[in-house]
């Protein structure tokens, strides 16, 4: 049995499951200073008569975007080695920042090291400056991590967190390398206090199963990986949604997924039954960074939106007045149509009547209510369009993918949330697509949180001129001969996705996709001088089956 | 957009695209490992996250858009793979770009290169089949009706292709900086190629010496080519951007560097750049074109340099210098003569030419007559009479500009002409975008 635990803004949900059924459910309401609290308060409702029974808790919650959004962050000095490019000065708009000289090219190739005694003043600066938390951050550092280590090792013992930005991701990008690596060490105190007490918690209740965390990826870690690397667990509220719209409703074909909230729709897109991912990671804090997560986007369009009419069309959201007139709110709403039409039952119908003889005081309720809330649904349409367009249109690289493209179909529409229900025939016409609204769905995200697994993902970059390999995700630097193969890579790197899923704490590994293979040959002066070998491995985030 | 990531003062399009699964040969320079250092770089700086910095794909060209400038012998379709149709559709894609005014400016990282393809295409040369610039500019005048365009090819190997297609229309200005032609391959771009009888000076060649250094480069820019574009008054300046000047050139002989190129370009400062040559592959090109993309972008680029660079290594002797001056003042001399034959021209009604074109990559010759039909209001007309290897073509061109008698006296001499077996007639018809064959 697994309990999946997630916390949202006002309250938290967790479910037991047994399988892929559903045992129990429980809400509380959530005091966002106090998350283990009530996080080991849904444990204590939850928790099956035979404790042995439960083999993990899975964790979604939202103790580091609190930290982001309180400002609960620890001060980080960052040392960044930019080497030729563009003008770095930017970085420092994040955080202090120290500039190493030495630099990496694009191949891996030292081309010159840093000074230590620059190394070392900035240490002493940054010491002088209070900062007890560091990020290290070279570019290039996933083709050579040399110099991240070496600078770390010149500062072992001196601060009480660093982090490599080598270790947070091994694909390119050295401006999300380094927002990454800066928020890995910016969460990484508060994420050990929160660790601490709710282990404390777990041993009160006397549970031993090992506790995960869920990822942006829709992927989940055990704890222990989680303290090391804090910033995996940023944003995992909507992964949790993804999951378990997943749960609730698997697919095999391409499909959009829809949470329609309060104040906000969350769209997500499935491509043969899998959750798409973002190509490089998550925006976290108004910076971009390489933490891998699910492709999500949110607008501002929910049952409780603000509506106004203006030149013919409806204007709703971005903003929300409090609840719906139905409700006793003051501006007309979605929420209000739903109940006009009988779609919803919530507050008083007269109220909502009026609503939308506020809105236009010459038609029937009835017809503005319908206007309305297709007006709703194109707004999600035009989103859902754009975000198919957008994932169109992202860069490749060879003539077969820009040839082969395949534009993403969606056979069918899932979804959850309050006014999910009322809206499900508006969303079938809008979109001509069957909708589905699955039972359960208002614990979607425990259940999401529940059912995920692990996920992993390693990059190997290998250049058999120079006879170097790297897979940055394992810190992982070694010779190899001129006559290493793809075949050679793949079993390589293999091995080494096995060996993060035995670190944690897995027994078997899941079946692993290779991605992005590029093989290259290398020529200088009219001969082949080797081949560079470009592969990526993952467990693609998915369902644990129990 | 973030505002922990730096902004682009110009919104500035890439059309990045390696190719990395198309070569003319592995052992080629033309090969997949090419642009793969340089993505690595634009990728690594994360220029994708830079606000006003959008990647594009490109877009497939289609055949009319190639028939449109190009007499492909036998034809486009038995000429061209999906690639030549790509590398051509990055830079109609850039061009869309700049016009429907997504992004300010424009910068197609594409290859195969093109500015070694003539009029009349027969094969590969210079490891260009079709010429992507020349296109893309009549795509640009097809689409959005821009008249006067500015080509700058600033590729160490003489621009001879995009030479060829504008040679005889005034309204296209085209100079090209490159090393000498008696020291490098096509052997051609010298001072006395200015044009054809109609746009006589509106060609203007600047040979410059091996080993010209970023001063010799900078001295042409300034004393050359602004005053010149700021009399021609372009609608839209193109720069067809080899990096083949590049000091770590393989197959060149020049000392340019990549803050030179940078420099060049925000001075320059061209609504679009098509890259062309640059075989240093490692050492330069994700240097270069890392500049060239900053200073389109109005961004910082002074930490752009090479990790060998040292900028007291290329001085330039004060002999070379003064042989540079001499050359801009030459080349000035050229444009400032612009018409001067003209009238001369227009008493002979017909003026013909004739040249010998070497294929290099499979190695044949191409003879080739062409006979311009001049005329009082336009540039009049060409006929062109093309054989080689085993093929012969005869074709009438009416250029974009041309006038409505003009383009009636080419469609009466193509109708005219008689099929032969082994000849292919044609008629190239830009006023009304038709291509027809017999």
């Amino acid at each position: 049995m697994i309990i999946g635990v997630d916390v949202g803004g006002t309250h938290a949900d967790g479910v037991l499951l047994d399988g892929d059924i559903l045992v129990a459910k429980h809400k509380v309401s959530v005091d966002q200073r106090h998350l283990t609290e009530v996080i080991i308060t849904l444990l204590q409702q939850l928790m099956p008569g035979d404790r042995c029974k439960l083999q993990r808790i899975h964790l979604s919650s939202t103790l580091c975007t609190n930290a982001i959004v309180t400002g609960a962050l620890e001060p980080v000095g960052m040392l960044l080695q930019a080497g030729p490019g563009m003008n770095p000065d930017f970085f420092a708009r994040s955080c202090p920042t120290w500039f190493l000289d030495g630099a990496i090219d694009h191949r891996g190739q030292i081309l010159r090291d840093p000074d230590p005694g620059k190394i070392d003043a900035a240490a002493v600066a940054m010491r002088r400056e209070g900062i007890n938390s560091i990020g290290i951050v070279t570019k290039f550092s996933h083709r050579n991590n040399r110099h991240e280590l070496q600078v770390a090792e010149q500062l072992a013992g001196r601060f009480a967190h660093v982090s490599l930005g080598h270790r947070i991701s091994g694909l390119p990008n050295f401006p999300r390398r380094v927002y990454s690596t800066w928020l890995n060490s910016a969460l990484a105190p508060q994420f050990s206090l929160f660790k601490n007490a709710l282990e404390q918690g777990l041993r009160h209740l006397g549970i031993t199963c090992p506790c995960h965390v869920l990822k942006a990826d829709g992927g989940t870690i055990p704890f222990s990986r989680a303290s090391q690397f804090p910033c995996e667990s940023v944003h995992s509220g909507p992964s949790a949604s993804v999951m378990g719209c997943l749960a609730l409703a698997a697919q095999q074909d391409d499909a959009i997924l829809l949470d329609i909230g309060g104040t906000t729709t969350d769209i997500a897109l499935l491509v043969d039954g899998a959750p798409l991912l973002e190509p490089y990671g998550v925006n976290v804090a108004d910076r971009p960074t390489l933490i891998r997560a699910l492709k999500t986007i949110s607008i501002g369009l929910g049952g409780d939106s603000k509506v106004a009419w203006h030149n013919g069309t409806f204007a709703i959201g971005p903003e929300r007045q409090g609840t719906s007139m139905a409700e006793g709110g003051v501006s007309p709403t979605p929420t209000d149509a739903m109940v006009v039409l009988g779609k919803l039952s919530v507050g008083s119908p007269q109220k909502a009547a009026m609503a939308m003889l506020a809105l236009c005081p010459k038609e029937a309720p009835e017809y503005t209510a319908t206007l309305l809330l297709e007006s709703f649904v194109e707004h999600i349409r035009l989103a859902v369009e754009t975000m198919i367009e957008e994932v169109f249109s992202r860069p490749v690289y060879t003539v077969a993918a820009l040839l082969h493209r395949r534009r993403i179909q969606p056979k069918r529409i899932i979804a959850i949330g309050g006014p999910a229900a009322a809206l499900q025939s508006f969303l079938a016409e809008a979109m001509f697509l069957p909708c589905t609204v699955p039972a359960n769905y208002e614990v979607a995200n425990a259940i999401g949180a529940a059912r995920a697994r692990l996920t992993v993902q390693a990059s190997l970059y290998a250049d058999t001129g120079d006879g170097r390999l790297s897979i940055p995700e394992l810190s992982c630097l070694e010779t190899i001969s001129d006559r290493y193969t793809m075949l050679d890579a793949e079993n390589r790197l293999k091995a080494a996705v096995s060996l993060l899923v035995a670190e944690m704490g897995m027994k078997s590994c899941p079946e692993i996709d290779f991605l992005e293979r590029l093989e290259l040959n290398v020529v200088r002066g009219f001969a082949a001088s080797g081949k560079i070998l470009n592969l990526k491995a993952q467990i693609r985030p998915g369902l644990t089956t129990i | 957009m973030s505002s922990y990531m730096p902004r682009a003062l110009h919104k500035t399009a890439l059309i990045l695209f390696p190719a990395f699964d198309w070569c003319i040969r592995p052992d080629h320079p033309e090969r997949e490992e090419r642009l793969l250092y340089t993505r690595d770089q634009l990728i690594e700086e994360g220029l994708e996250d830079v606000e006003n910095i959008l990647f594009f794909n490109p877009e497939l060209a289609t055949f009319h858009d190639i028939n449109r400038v190009h007499l492909c012998v036998p034809s486009a379709e038995k000429l061209l793979t999906e690639s030549h149709l790509i590398s051509a559709g990055g830079t109609l894609r850039a061009a869309r770009a700049v016009m429907e005014k997504e992004a300010d400016k424009a910068f197609a990282i594409v290859r195969p290169p093109g500015h070694h393809a003539m009029q009349t295409v027969f094969g590969d040369r210079g490891f260009c089949v079709i010429n992507i610039e020349a296109i893309m500019v009549e795509y640009i005048r097809h689409h959005y009706g821009i008249r006067k365009i500015a080509i700058i090819d600033t590729d160490c190997h003489h621009g001879d292709g995009t030479q060829d297609i504008f040679y005889n229309d005034p309204d296209t200005l085209f100079i090209s900086m490159h090393q000498d032609g008696r020291t490098l391959y096509p052997g051609s771009g010298f001072l006395h190629e200015t044009g054809g009888p109609a746009a006589e000076g509106y060609t203007v060649n600047i040979p410059l010496p091996p080993n010209t250094c970023d001063a010799g480069f900078d001295m042409v820019m300034e004393r050359v080519v602004m005053p010149i574009l700021d009399e021609f008054e372009p609608e839209l300046i193109i720069n067809s951007a080899g990096q083949d000047n590049h000091y770590t050139d393989p197959i060149t002989n020049m000392n340019f560097t990549a803050q030179g190129y940078a420099r060049l370009n925000r001075l320059l400062d061209p609504d679009i750049c098509v890259l062309e040559g640059g075989y240093s592959i490692e050492g330069a090109l994700p240097y270069t074109n890392l500049g060239i993309i900053l200073a389109m972008a109005g961004m910082d680029f002074s930490q752009v340099r090479e990790p060998d660079y040292d900028p007291n290594r290329f001085v330039q002797p004060p002999e070379m210098t003064r042989y540079i001056e001499a050359l801009c003042a030459k080349a000035l001399r050229v444009f400032a003569g612009r018409g001067s034959r003209k009238h001369e021209a227009q008493q002979r009604r017909i003026v013909t030419n004739q040249k010998n074109i070497f294929y290099d990559t499979t190695g044949f010759h191409v003879q080739e007559k062409t006979s311009y039909h001049l005329c009082p209001e336009c540039p009049g007309y060409s006929e062109i009479n093309a054989s080689g290897n085993n093929r012969h073509l005869h074709a009438y061109t009416v250029p974009f500009n041309a006038c409505p008698r003009c383009q009636g006296e080419a469609k009466d001499m193509f109708t005219k002409s008689k099929p032969e077996a082994g000849k292919i007639n044609v008629l190239q018809d830009r006023l009304e975008d038709i291509y027809e064959t017999k």
